[in-house]
């Protein structure tokens, strides 16, 4: 009997282990998904998304694919951060294209998707949203970029290092705006300044007349935007018309928001992600160059964030495809990244994703000059 | 007592807007029954048109508002006839009407991003002087707000008082069923008010073209202010429609004086649903 009992967990060892070493099961073709706004008020952003995006899927393609298997991004439209289309977008990539990992945007898109990401099993990562709320939205959500927290602290700590003390803030009646009030807030006090107002607007409102009077009534040093494009570009220029000439903080700024606040943008500061292909980053530089060849222009740190997640996506299924087996599943890239997650960055040298499945990245400071963004330095995102 | 002073300022600049837009919304309504949410998008494609008009063709900003206005005198009608009329001469119910003119609102969305792009448009280097008047600033862009409400309301007002035309047009408004049994066209009245409602939208369009920019989504907001200006004023009275646009801008400016700004979107809800539980027919409506 005890031989028996030997002789069949023997059989059972050479069964797994034949299983183990399995032959990768293989899709015939890889579709990475895209969840953008490709249309609405903020679609410059999906235009350089899915450019930075695109370029990397034939560049991946023209170099053999994952081992041989190649890619096609397949891309859906949020219109803007719209939750609803980005469910029917996310159900449309699993059901029609078998999509196992992809690109996400914007913060209540994002929410919105993860939940079926977590039942379908589904890797995401985001270059693109930047609330707190994402972090642990998704068991097999990952971020490329750095979130609104991060430069909302930043920012303040800028105006900190300015001697300012009294801040308004205005932001954005949504969870990013919301979010970072509530995390820049108490971290603001800590360094010993006060709030001395807290303003809200609706991402598309046409008058926010009301708020810049509250701000202006509260006699602040520095005016605080917790927002995004095309916003800063309205808010910046009517603070300027109410006659408000204090410093004016930010964490985003786009030619969106450059062209509707005009002359008004000038001496605007804002922290953000900055892409900056420097001599000493070889990968950094050959995309700056093929995305200026084929899109006539200079990338940015959206087109560069998901340039970016394309090659973290094929390089996470080429370590889960490693392990052989049905290996084309978002749970088992998801768990390959994580196994190790360490991965090149293309703003130099590797990044490390986080526990909570964030990657740290170099955060700049920046000045509106003559209407032109102008480097001053990197601040660490705190 | 200065920021509520320019507070004060800033609601009656906005209700200055939504007046106007209640106005060009409400005549359509009162005149031919029909809810036309499809105002608010035609409202869009006049800022749009004026954009291009001045930015593609380098037409002067005055041409600019001119041609949209009058592209809005063409598109109003062209919805009528081509939607409501035919669903009114069905004798469809209103509901049938209210949904075609939601379908229309978002054929016309999608169809001003086919045409011009989805993104926000802005005319670059037109500047507005600011204001001081003590503790209160206002813009350029504000007094033509203003301006525009009392030179086309004006305009509208005289029209409808001492034409033949305009007496015909609020015959019609008052009892379309009698209009007809005297004789008025009633169908080339439909037509005219399409023409003249769609075109009153072309100045508040371009004005937050100027003041901000122009999004194909911009007109959702537009007639729902419109709309719920016309309930509060009372439905059938242009009056009504230019003092439920007042209320709305004072409540809306004067009300977050008090209250944070997160809720401004609610002050419009809160004044309708007050204004429809004391007085459903509306400040200046007729019982029925």
């Amino acid at each position: 009997m005890k031989s028996l009992s030997i002789a069949l967990s023997l059989c059972l060892g050479v069964v797994l282990g034949s299983a183990h070493a399995a032959e990768p099961k293989d899709p015939d073709v890889i579709n990475v998904g895209a969840i953008l706004a490709m249309t609405g008020k903020a679609d410059w952003y999906g235009k350089v998304m899915s450019h930075g995006a695109q370029l990397a899927v034939d560049e991946i393609n023209q170099k053999g694919g994952i081992d041989g298997i190649k890619l096609k991004l397949v891309i859906e439209d949020h219109k803007g951060g719209i939750a609803k289309e980005a469910v029917a977008g996310m159900n449309r990539l699993i059901n029609l294209h078998n999509v196992q990992a992809l690109l996400t945007s914007f913060t209540p898109s994002t929410l919105a998707i993860a939940p079926i990401a977590d039942e379908k099993g589904v890797f995401m990562i985001n270059g693109g949203g930047v609330s707190q709320a994402m972090v642990g939205a998704s068991k097999y959500l990952f971020h490329n970029r750095s979130l609104s927290t991060d430069l909302g602290r930043a920012a303040v700590s800028r105006a900190h290092e300015m001697g300012l003390s009294r801040m308004a803030q205005f932001a954005w009646k949504t969870d990013a705006g919301e979010n970072i009030v509530k995390v820049v807030e108490p971290y603001w006090k800590d360094l010993g300044g006060s709030v001395t107002a807290t303003e809200y607007m609706e991402t598309n409102a046409t008058n926010i007349d009301t708020q810049v009077a509250k701000i202006r009534a509260s006699n602040p040093d520095f005016v605080a935007l917790w927002m995004f494009s095309p916003d800063p570009g309205i808010a910046m220029k009517r603070i300027r018309q109410f006659g408000m000439d204090v410093p004016v903080i930010g964490v985003e700024y786009t030619p969106d928001v450059q062209k509707i606040g005009g002359k008004y943008m000038e001496g605007y500061q804002f922290v953000a992600d900055y892409f900056k292909p420097t001599e000493d980053n070889e990968w950094g530089q050959h995309f700056s160059a093929a995305y200026k060849k084929r899109y006539g222009e200079a990338p940015e740190f959206y087109a560069a964030n998901y340039y970016e997640g394309v090659y973290v996506i094929a390089e996470a299924m080429r370590r889960a495809r490693a392990k052989g087996g049905d290996w084309y599943h978002g749970e088992k890239i998801a768990a390959a990244l994580r196994d190790d997650p360490t991965v090149p960055t293309v703003y130099g040298g590797d990044m490390t994703f986080s526990k909570s499945g964030v990657a740290q990245k170099p955060v700049a400071l920046f000045q509106v000059k003559d209407g032109e963004a102008v480097f001053q330095k990197y601040v660490k995102a705190q | 007592m200065d920021l509520l002073l320019q507070l004060l300022v800033n609601g009656f600049i906005n209700g200055c807007h939504y007046a106007l837009l209640g106005v060009g919304f409400g005549l359509i309504f009162a005149t031919t029954q029909v809810v036309h949410f499809a105002y608010g998008p035609i409202y869009a494609l006049t800022a749009y048109i004026a954009w291009y008009t001045a930015t593609a063709l380098g037409a002067p900003l005055w041409l600019a508002v001119l041609i949209a206005a009058a592209a809005a005198a063409v598109i109003g009608p062209v919805t009528y006839l081509g939607v409501y009329r035919p669903f009114q001469r069905r004798q469809s119910s209103d509901l049938v009407i209210l949904i075609a003119s939601l379908g229309l609102l978002i054929v016309i969305e999608n169809l001003i991003g086919i045409l011009f792009g989805a993104g926000s448009r802005v005319i670059e280097g037109v500047n507005f002087s600011v204001f001081l008047w003590g503790p209160v600033v206002f813009t350029g862009v504000h007094v033509w707000q203003v301006a525009s409400l009392a030179v086309i309301g004006g305009a509208l007002f005289l029209f409808l008082r001492y034409t033949r035309f305009g007496k015909a047009i609020l015959a019609m408004t008052d009892n379309p069923e009698m209009a007809r049994i005297v004789g008025i066209d009633t169908r080339r009245v439909s037509i005219a008010v399409f023409a003249i409602g769609s075109a009153v939208a072309a100045a508040p369009a371009v004005l937050v073209l100027l003041k901000d920019s122009a999004t194909p989504h911009m007109g959702f907001h537009a007639v729902f202010m419109a709309f719920v200006a016309v309930v509060i004023g009372g439905i059938g009275s242009l009056r009504g429609a230019v003092l439920g646009g007042m209320l709305l801008g004072l409540a809306e400016g004067v009300g977050l004086w008090g209250i944070p700004t997160e809720w401004q979107s609610s002050i419009a809800f809160i004044v309708l649903f007050v204004v429809i539980l004391l007085r459903p027919q509306g400040l200046l409506g007729q019982r029925t």
